[in-house]
């Protein structure tokens, strides 16, 4: 038993000791480079969107040779994302890039970032109104748009929908909803929601949720879905049966395996919240801010809507990246 | 004595009465309730939350706990995914996955029965590795594109019994021999009872923690492709908080939190409640808030009524129950 637990007790130190030196090297480097030392602090490694955002602002990062950037890590909670600010604030970042897990905990520190000086931007999403700091979005509002406005012409008169949605209480989650009530629902009296509940992003919960519909409810002529996660779930339920061959179904984020879904004509449309595109206009963006050739910059990525007409091109893009 | 055995078939099974009324109140609210395509849908949503569940009962009947096997169940999917794409061999898939849950129990077990550390931390931690190591080797992105491994999940014997409920029904009926007819099954109900007495009585404690640990890697292996299969596709963010829909429907099923006390089929039962009430409450279109309201009363009232059917001292009666199954197999023992 002590010999089990001093042979780990050694692995441990031994661990530790590895690390320690690993980490020692770091400042060492960021001295030697003259440049700009810049703080990401990304919602959630954990979220497979932020895991891929962070990935490309590490990429875009390499393209400019006066800019170091650390990623950090705010796992889905507040108190630790705010630590996270908190830290990047006392090692003395030239910037920090944050995206809120929740904006408005996150508003009195990014309002500290300003106050001390440092170069502060929010993304995805944006927290509206910090004087002083700057802001790069996609839009989520305008990605459920693109998508409800092809809905209003595809949806058929009289037409039977369910709506799956994502966390509750979550911004991108509940400004979606909104588009799709505002553009679609309101203008269309004629179509019943006859389903509506939460699957939180996830694609098991939302094949249960579509399992128990189509028993409840049988005929379905559309899926609207606040994700693409959520919508292939959907579309797992109904593979194959004829009852649901001209199922409409509509997500947001352009993922990959959205892109292939609509390509083979099984999935109707999705936003691209492209976060290749997000990464280079937040590495622009701070490197005007960081050589003062701007002071105050909000601005938004375009929403590409993805259709069977273009979907190919970013299955494309996905096969070059690797994530296909 | 037949007021007696009244007595007792009410006690031994008070939670079966409490899924029956559920089903009836179903079957009168919506007239699909019953229809097959229903009741398969309830089962194969059940199938890897049951097969989690069969895993915690081992665990908490042993006196120990796994908080790590949804994460390790996405981990183990993720791997099986990946090498399933790489060589296309199913049995490839089922073999990684099954290691890779074992590999991780069997740390578990490593620190708990070796190290004497409470099973609650050291599966909290394994859970924070396991997933971290899922996204890590995933980059956080879904694996998609995984062929014919979804079969596993999806498909179904004769068009009718989708497989993963045939893992399910294999599972059940092994666990419960286990559990009921070998001696490892009675070192776990003995262990979880009072550790210092079996120690006394000559079990070997460390060694039947470590294939409790065992049985439940064996679970969440089968579980993990079973999940990823069910939705085509290598999810690293998969099955958050897995470990608590087993726990729940292992707790609803009669198993003692503190431990000694349990049984395979109050966990099916268990795991039956809350699926029907799930679906259920979606087919009657319930506000999904109110659901969550709703499941949460009904399974304190499940448990309470439970409890108030059984002997108050119910790990006595257990014991009790224990000695007559010993004399009752006796003869066939050897003396």
């Amino acid at each position: 038993m002590k010999k089990y637990l001093a042979a780990f007790m050694a692995l441990a130190m031994a661990a530790t000791a590895l690390t320690g030196c690993g980490g020692g090297s770091e400042p060492a480097a960021d001295d030697a480079a003259e440049g700009y030392k810049v703080a990401f602090i990304a919602r959630a490694q954990s979220d497979s969107f932020a895991a891929w955002l962070a990935n490309e602002m590490i990429a875009a990062a390499e393209e400019y040779d006066d800019i170091t950037l650390d990623v950090f890590d705010g796992q889905a909670d507040d108190a630790k994302e705010n630590a996270a600010i908190e830290n990047a604030i006392a090692n003395g970042y030239d910037a920090i890039i944050v995206q809120p897990n929740n904006g408005e905990a996150q508003r009195p520190y990014v309002e500290q970032i300003v106050a001390n000086g440092i170069v502060a931007i929010t993304t995805n999403s944006r927290i509206e109104d910090i004087e002083g700091a700057s802001s790069v979005d996609a839009d989520p509002y305008k990605q459920a748009q693109v998508n409800a406005e092809l809905a209003l012409e595809q949806v058929p008169e009289n037409g039977r929908v369910v709506v799956i949605n994502g966390p509750s209480g979550n911004f991108h989650a509940d400004e979606r909803r909104v588009a799709w009530q505002e553009v679609f629902f309101d203008a269309r009296p004629d179509v019943t929601i006859l389903a509506e509940d939460f699957a939180n992003w996830n694609k098991d919960e939302a094949m249960a949720l579509m399992e128990d519909w189509t028993v409840a409810y049988g005929d379905i002529d559309a899926v609207i879905s606040t994700n693409d996660n959520m919508a292939a779930g959907a579309l797992e339920v109904v593979k194959g049966n004829d009852m649901y061959a001209d199922l409409l179904v509509y997500g947001v984020d352009g993922t990959a395996e959205a892109c292939l879904l609509i390509e083979e004509g099984l999935m109707t449309a999705t936003c691209l919240q492209s976060a290749i595109d997000l990464a280079a206009l937040n590495l622009d963006t701070v490197h005007k801010l960081l050589t003062g050739e701007e002071t105050q910059i909000d601005t938004d990525i375009a929403e590409v809507l993805i259709t069977k007409e273009n979907a190919s091109e970013y299955v494309e893009m996905y096969r070059e990246r690797g994530q296909i | 004595m037949k007021n007696k055995s009244l007595g007792q078939v009410m006690s031994k099974y008070s939670i079966f009465f409490v899924l029956l009324v559920l089903i009836l109140i179903s079957m009168m609210m919506n007239d699909n309730f019953l229809s097959t395509r229903n009741i398969t849908n309830i089962a194969t949503q059940l199938a890897v939350a049951t097969i989690l569940a069969y895993g915690e009962m081992v665990l908490i009947v042993s006196g120990l706990l796994d908080l790590s096997s949804g994460a390790v169940l996405a981990l183990a999917g993720v791997l099986s995914v990946s090498l399933y794409k790489a060589t296309g061999s199913m049995a490839i898939a089922f073999a990684v996955a099954i290691g890779v849950a074992v590999a991780f129990n069997m740390i578990n077990a490593f620190f708990v029965a070796n190290c004497n550390l409470p099973a609650f931390i050291v599966t909290l931690a394994t859970q924070m590795a396991a997933r971290g190591a899922a996204l890590l080797y995933t980059s956080g992105q879904n694996i998609v594109q995984i062929g014919d491994y979804a079969v596993v999940g999806q498909g179904k014997i004769g068009g009718v019994i989708p497989i993963p409920v045939i893992f399910m029904i294999v599972a059940t009926i092994i666990i419960a021999y286990i559990m009921n007819h070998t001696k490892l099954g009675r070192s776990f109900y003995a262990i979880g009872g009072n550790e210092e007495a079996s120690i006394a009585s000559g079990i070997n404690v460390v060694r039947s923690k470590y294939l409790a640990f065992l049985i439940n890697g064996i679970l969440v292996g089968i579980a993990g492709v079973l999940f990823m299969a069910r939705v085509n596709a290598g999810l690293p963010n998969g099955a958050v908080s897995y470990e608590m829909e087993g726990l729940t429907a292992t707790i609803v099923g009669g198993t003692s939190f503190s431990g000694g006390v349990g049984t395979t089929l109050g966990t099916l039962v268990g795991s039956f409640i809350i699926g029907c009430l799930n679906n259920i409450m979606n087919l009657q279109g319930v506000d999904s808030y109110v659901q969550q309201i709703v499941k949460g009363i009904i399974i304190v009232a499940a448990v309470l009524y439970d409890i108030k059917f059984k002997n108050k001292k119910a790990p006595k009666v257990i014991l009790q129950k224990k000695d007559e199954e010993k004399k009752d197999e006796a003869p066939a023992a050897k003396a």
